[in-house]
Formats: C-alpha cells, structure tokens, sequence
C-alpha cells in the first residue's frame, strides 16, 4: 500500500490544508512523504459514509457506505469501520466523526430529560414574547438571582428555591441546565447553583457561560438545555465508536467534527454536544471545496434524506454568526450557514390532496430496495399493474414492512400496534390491505408514532431513486420492481412514464434552484401552482426557469461554480447547474466528500474575555475595568492594562483548549470588539491541524 | 474521580458502582472481557479502569489469578474506621469555621431530604447520608482532606451495604445530622467535631456488630 501512495502523491500548488480554518492562518505545511492514514466517518440520515484519506496527498484510498440506522448510529458506524478496506489499522493515525446525531436527537424528541433553572429571567417578559416554547426543555423554572449590565448583582440567589426544586424533580430528569441572567458578565450565580445541585444529587449540571459568552439569554438557556439533553447521547456515541475502532486494532485520536466544521477531541465533544449541531452538512461542505480546490463555490449535497447547501467564501465554509437553529430551536452555537430542505433520493413520490404530485418531505425506502430484499413485493407489484384501473391508487405502492422484531411486550403501548406488527410478521403489506385488516379508513386513524420512532416498523414506497433504476441510472437494485411500480403510478394518473419522469426531475431541479435562490437572497418566495398567479416574482422565477415569454427573457446567473455533493448528485445537479448558468463540478469521490469532510477540518478553539466597567452605585461614575473569563474575574483601574490583561488571557486560554483538543502546533489570533458602553469582547481564535498519533509509540496492547 | 477519557470515565464509574453497591461482590472473580461485553464497551478503557480501581483498593490485581475484587476483612473495618473518627471530626471542626451561607443551605437541603425519606428506603437513606457527609468534607475547604475522604468513602461504603439489609441506625442519625448542622451553623468547633465523632463511631460500632457474628 506504501508504494501506492508513493506512487500518487499529489502534487497541486495549493495546499488546502492550510486554507481551511475560519481564519486565514498559514499553517506549518510538513508535508510527509510517506502515507500518513486517516479515517473520516460522516454519518447521515440515509448513509453512514467512511473514507481512508492519506493525509497528506489527499489521495482517497478507500471507501465505504453503508446504511444508518437511526435508533443507534453507532450501528452504522462499526459496519464501516468492520467494511472499510484497510490492510493495516494500526497505520490509522486519526479518526474523525461527524455525526447528525444531535440534531436528530433533537429533532425527533430523543434527547434526555432535562430541568432548565433560570436565575434572574422575568416570566413575565419571557411570556409576553412568548418564548417559553422555545427554551428546548418543558421543564423550566425561574428563580431570583442574576446580574446587570455591569455584572453586579442584580437580586439575591434563591438557592433555597433550587435546592427544593432540584430535590423534589431530581429522579424525573436526567440532566440539569442552569443559566443566569447576564451570566457571561458575571458567572458567580451559576458557579453557586452548580455547586449547591452537585451537593445533593448526582445528576450532570451544564452551566449556561460556558457554551455561550453571547449575552442573548434565551439563546443561552436553549444552548445550556440542549447541551444538557445531549450529553448521554454522545456519551454513549463515543463509547461505541472507540468500541469499534478497538475491534478493528485502531489506536488513534477520536475527533467530532463541529457545527462550523472545524474539529474537537472526542472528550471535548462529550462535554459540548451541543456543538455538534449541523456536523454534518458543515462536513460535506468543508470536504466539497477540499476535493475541489475552490476558493469559491456553492457547495450542494443531496443525500438520501435532505439536500443541503453552504456556501464557501474565500476558501472558508461561511459560518453563522447569529447561532444554529434546530428543530425550531434558536440557539448561541457557532455554525455553518446552512440550507436545508427535506428532498432526496428516497423522498417519498405521493400526490397530495389536491390530488398533485408531491416528491417529500418523507423519506422511505425506495420500492427497489424493499424488493430487493423482499422478492415476494416483484410479483405483487406485478398483480397490482394488471389490476383494472378502478381498484388502482398510488396507496398501493406505500409498503409497511417490520424493521425488527420488537423484542420486550413493553415495546408495543397499545392494541392497534400489536395487531399492526401481527399482521406485518409475513412481510411488507401495502397500506390499504393493512388499513382493511384493522377495519380502518385512513392512514391518519393509525398512530405509528412510536412504532417509527423506534424503527421497529418502515415504510416504502415510490422515490425517485426508483426511477433511476427504471432509467438505468443506478442499478443497486430491483430495477423491474421499480418499473412495476412507476407503471402502476403512471396508470393511475394516465400520464405517459416518460413524461412522468421528466415532470419529477424538472420538479425536482425547481426545488433545488429555488431553494438556492431564496438561500442566497434571504428572501422568500412561495411557489403557488396557479398559473394565473399575477406576483413578479413567481414570474420571474418561473420565466427564468422555463423561459415561457416570447419577448422578455430572464435568467438566474450563479457567480461561483457548483460543487455537487452526494452519490445522486452527477444525476440531479446538471439540470440544476444548466438552469442556474454556472459550472458544474464534481470532484472525484464526490459522493463521499461528507466522510472526507470529516477530516479535513481545523482543530479550533475559541476563547472570549469580556471587559467592561466597573461603575458605582449611582451608575455615573467608573471605578474600574473587570475582565471576565468563564471562571476567572479580576478588577483593573485603568482599562488599558485590563484590555492587556485580557489579550493575554484569552490567547493563553484558547491556546491551552487547542492543545487539549488536539491541535498541533495551533496559531493564535486575537480579536477585540466594542459591544459599546465601554464593554469589550476579546476574541483568541486558535486553529492547528489535528495533531495525528505518532507511530511507533507506546504500544497499550490490545489483549 | 474526574478522567479525561470518556469511556475510561464511564467504565470506572460503572465498575466501582457496582463494586460498592455489592452487585460485584468482595472476592468476586473478574474477568475484564465479559466485563467490557456487558458493558458494551472495549476492552482498554475497562483495563484502564480496573487499574484505577485497584489503586482505590477496589479491585486486586495478582500477577498468578487475575482480578478480584476487594475482600473486606474485619481489621479492615477497624483501620478504615479509625481513620474516619480521626479525619470527619476534622473536617466538622474546620467546616463550622469556613462553611459558608451555600454550604449550610446544601447541608439543610440534605438533612431535610433525610428526614423525609421513608424509614424503610435504606438505600436512599444511605446515599443522602453518605452526601451529607461529603458536603461536609467540602464545607472544611480543604482540598486533601476532599481526597482522603473520598477513597475511605469508597471503601467503607461497601461496608454499608454489606450492613444495610440489617441495619436500623438511620433514625438516630437524623437527629445527629440536625444536631450537626445547628453547631456548624453556630460556628461550635468543638461541639461538631465531637457530633461527628459520636456519629460516626456509634455507626462503625453497629456494623461491626453486624458484621461480627
């Protein structure tokens, strides 16, 4: 393998290493000669990818995909890492993870219980903006306390109040957040409750001024509960992962790859999992314009489940200052500016109520898959196509089918989902054979919450990646079954296949380029279907799509070339590109660039210490200048020497944190900003390449 | 004991849970595989775990016979005990110099919750005990003393469990821990260094006897 890498070294001018931390730093370029193995692992919604990348000819020497499964990603990530064609794991110098784990967790309400405390809010206020919803957790609770504009003490603590509260809620969650009122100025409330909670019980306190030192507080409230719910999640992630790696003999550094795309070690990513919020996407982007080596792009991933879109500037991912959103969530994390929209491949192809085609938002196992795995579905299909037309609906071609086996009775809360899996124990089943089993109407009598929830139960039905096998663009699977089951379609909307198809993909590229379009404006525009719309900018959008004026010709025209993300990505994305008049790059191995993503980031650690004044009672006059760090506060006369102070604090800080998440050799930069009122935020950015295990070390011997 | 390794952490939490609750009894055999499957988990964290252990004195680690956990002997009983009546009156002492408002408000936090657990709920009577306990090592603001205690703590709560199916002190002690936070509260050195020193001689008094037969 060693002479192969020898063989392929890469010898482009640019080294994309050094272009890829937020800040435009010029790393130590070692450049190695011999291969130097690193594996990245991106787990999606549909696919769990994984690349053996050498480090330093960025040549991709191995790859693997396979299917997640969203009840335990780790599931996924151990057939990769048992798949993956590698001759020797002990040459693997580091691992690198990103990981929808989070965000799903949050998005399907798996994340752990937890009592949010709040020192300082006012209900009233929270109510009147009606904010409540938005803290993350239903278990929130005001009490006195929190600090002013000026990190005094603004109302006693009411330790009292949470020492009773968390005494009487501490069996019914599993994590405490805590976040005061001005806490980044002045954290003491916080450092109080968190010693007072760990008194007297056992369970994990997060502290809201150390994810956040933005002083937006009910983003830091949903930031701390958030982190809070998440921390088991990725506890038990990393164990698993190390449990894999440890099977296949890999002894490296575990990284986890962070919602702006820049990398932690595994043990910070435990304590901050908030932070691993849109991993994944911010990967695919990171591994776009790694493979591609442009400095600007639009970078566009379509997977199974979403198509994703970020935008690279100047050799960087753009980041949002404003904080990641998740499942409605606002919350203070630093992130990839992302667009996401619910269509993929496996996006389900229904009609709506009014009776039109619909690709999305669900995602299901396309027909092929499921025939593939089921022969049996072939030759239903078959008798469903020689059906008169008047027994036919597109429901036919929605399957059911049991996943697993649901194991304890306890799995099963009611009657319904017992006879539901009963009648599914001799295969899939198509939705109205099922609906006249248990004597109901409609899909919407049957509550499968819970049942897909925890995957005991799926659906299948029609995707467009069916209709690739169809048009022998992709041939994974049962193409005759996924003929079968378009011409079922076809039959019950009299179109002809051909235009059916063609009406999904030029559908399908509409969504696309309307998501680009409203993605880079920031604006809104909603497609209506009526043609005799009379909104310009529905006109022009479609005009510039479909060039229907005679006379006025509109066009989008995109600046930056497109990378194309994502295995269905050659196939989407022309149409897209032709529509959008702009190039079309795919760089080689695009369809794992998520997993290359993964380990193309920065190792960056970013540090900030707030100064501001120290003023008297009265408000008018300034005593002195305090600097504030997370757990570090001193006083200063002039604020000249606090502003020293603080430079010095907060390049010290953020170089120890890079070192301890595993940067090499990290390069500090330091920032100041005025929040005005004589209120200064100092900014120490630093970023290192992960630091790779040494060969030849010390050997900890896997018994 | 705070470690930088995630799943280390968790192994070693996990395994000296089950140590001290009694699930892995004393002398019991311990194969560090079967260990790690159950706790789904690899076999290198758990190593590095065990051997943590054995520096607690948890597990015992011999070149011929593997692991095992921990046998408890009755001069072990009498040495851990002896260092506990010497150190806790300490920490008593110091805590009713340096505690401070928060302190006294855990410390209140805990007795009540002792005085409202039912009579019959040893287990959980056992662990607001044993936190009491530790806030008043961490009232005493001495970072040693936090460290001693804690690896007697961890040796003499396999003590209580082995005890804990017979033992019936609880009721007393709640008066004891009252008593305790009111000499504290008034700054009484003496009083609450004797307080614990009573307390917790009158309760290695009755395991010992429990455990003598």
């Amino acid at each position: 393998m060693l002479k192969a890498i020898n063989k392929t070294i890469d010898n482009r001018h640019l080294n994309p290493w050094t272009l890829l931390s937020a800040e435009s730093i010029t790393l130590n370029t070692d450049r190695h000669s011999r291969g130097t193995l690193v594996l990245g692992i991106d787990t999606g919604g549909t696919y769990t990818d994984g690349v053996l990348l050498d480090y330093y000819s960025h040549e991709v020497l191995a790859s693997h995909k396979s299917l997640s499964t969203k009840r335990d990603f780790s599931i996924g990530i151990e057939a990769v890492i048992r798949g993956i064609q590698i001759e020797d794991p002990t040459a693997i110098q580091m691992v690198s993870v990103s990981t929808t784990l989070a965000t799903n967790a949050i998005a399907e309400g798996k994340s752990k219980r937890v009592a949010l405390l709040l020192i300082g809010y006012d209900p009233e206020l929270i109510a009147s903006f009606d904010m409540q919803g938005r803290f993350g957790t239903p278990h929130y609770y005001y009490f006195d306390g929190g600090h002013d504009l000026y990190g005094r003490e603004k109302t006693t603590l009411d330790l009292p109040g949470i020492l009773a509260k968390v005494g009487e809620i501490k069996n019914d969650v599993d994590a405490v957040a805590v976040s005061g009122y001005f806490s980044p100025l002045n954290p003491e409330h916080e450092h109080r409750a968190f010693d007072a909670i760990s008194g007297i019980c056992d369970l994990p306190v997060v502290l809201g001024h150390q994810l956040s030192t933005k002083l937006g507080s009910v983003e830091r409230a949903t930031t701390a509960a958030l982190n809070a719910s998440l921390l088991a999640v990725l506890k038990e992630f990393i164990i698993a992962v190390r449990r894999a790696m440890e099977h296949r003999r890999i002894r490296a550094p575990l990284m986890v790859v962070r919602g702006d795309g820049t990398l932690m070690s595994d043990e910070f990513a435990a304590k901050t999992p908030v932070e691993t919020i849109h991993s994944g996407p911010a990967a695919s982007a990171i591994g776009g314009r790694f493979l591609s080596h442009l400095d600007q792009a639009l970078v566009i991933d379509i997977g199974g489940t979403t198509t994703d879109i970020a935008l690279v500037e100047n050799g960087h991912v753009a980041v949002t200052e404003e904080g990641a959103t998740v499942a409605d969530y606002k919350t203070s994390v630093k992130a990839a500016n992302l667009f996401s929209i619910a269509l993929g491949g496996d996006s389900h192809i229904t009609l709506d109520s009014e009776n039109r085609i619909r690709i999305g938002p669900q995602r299901v196992t396309p027909l092929a898959y499921l025939a593939d795995q089921y022969p049996r579905i072939r030759s239903n299909l078959k008798a469903l196509s020689q059906r008169s037309d008047v027994h036919l609906s597109p429901d036919w071609l929605e399957h059911w089918y049991l996943l697993r086996d649901p194991v304890g009775a306890d799995w099963l809360h009611t009657e319904q989902e017992r006879k539901l899996v009963d009648s599914l124990a001799e295969g899939p089943r198509p939705l109205p054979e099922i609906l006249t089993h248990l004597n109901l109407y409609s899909k919407v009598q049957i509550d499968t919450e819970n049942l897909m929830r925890r995957e005991i139960i799926g659906t299948s039905g029609l995707t467009p990646t069916d209709l690739l096998h169809v048009e022998e663009r992709h041939s994974a699977w049962d193409a005759g079954a996924a003929k079968l089951a378009m011409d079922v379609f076809c039959r019950c909307l009299r179109y002809d296949p051909a235009d059916f198809r063609e009406h999904i993909w030029l559908k399908m590229t509409e969504t696309i380029v309307h998501a680009v379009v409203t993605f880079l404006s920031g604006k809104k525009l909603t497609l209506s279907s009526h043609a005799r719309d009379t909104d310009i900018g529905q006109w022009f959008f479609r005009n510039s799509l479909y060039d229907d004026h005679p006379q006025l010709k509109t066009s989008f025209r995109l600046q930056p070339p497109l990378i194309g993300i994502g295995a269905p990505a050659a196939i989407f994305l022309n149409s897209v590109a032709e529509k959008l008049h702009c190039k079309l790059v795919l760089p080689t191995h695009h369809e794992v660039a998520n997993a290359v993503g993964a380990v193309a980031g920065s190792v960056m650690i970013t540090e900030e210490v707030l100064v501001y004044p120290q003023v008297s009672g009265d408000g008018l006059e300034v005593l002195g200048y305090t600097v504030q760090t997370g757990d570090h506060r001193e006083v200063y006369e002039e604020a000249a020497d606090a502003l020293a102070h603080a430079r010095a604090m907060a390049r010290e800080r953020a170089l120890g944190g890079a070192l301890r998440s595993g940067a090499d050799n990290p390069q500090v930069i330091v920032k100041e900003h005025s929040d005005g009122l004589d209120t200064f935020r100092i900014r120490a950015k630093a970023v290192g390449k992960p630091r790779l295990m040494r060969l030849g070390g010390k050997d900890h011997g896997v018994g | 004991m705070e470690l930088v390794d995630v799943d280390t952490q968790h192994a070693y939490d996990r395994i000296r849970e089950a140590i001290i609750t009694l699930e892995l009894g004393p002398g019991t055999l311990v194969n560090e595989q079967e260990l790690a499957e159950n706790l789904r988990m690899g076999a290198v964290p758990v190593r590095e775990a065990l051997k943590l252990l054995a520096h607690d004195e948890l597990i015992v680690i011999t070149p011929r016979h593997g692991l095992y956990v921990a046998d408890i002997s009755l001069p072990d009983l009498e040495q851990i005990s002896e260092v506990r009546f010497t150190l806790e009156p300490l920490c008593a002492g110091l805590a009713a110099q340096r505690a401070t408002a928060d302190d006294l408000m855990v410390l209140e936090a805990l007795r009540k919750e002792q005085a409202a657990t039912a009579p019959g709920d040893n287990r959980r009577l056992l662990d607001v005990d044993h936190k009491f306990h530790q806030a008043i090592v961490r009232a005493a603001k001495n970072k040693y003393l936090i460290r001693i205690l804690e690896h007697f703590f961890g040796l003499s709560q396999r003590l209580w469990y082995m005890a804990l199916p017979r033992l019936d002190m609880l009721p007393t002690s709640v008066a004891e821990h009252l008593s305790m936070v009111e000499a504290i509260k008034h700054r009484d050195e003496e009083r609450a260094r004797r307080i614990m020193h009573d307390h917790v001689k009158a309760f290695y008094d009755q395991v010992r006897d429990i455990l003598n037969p």
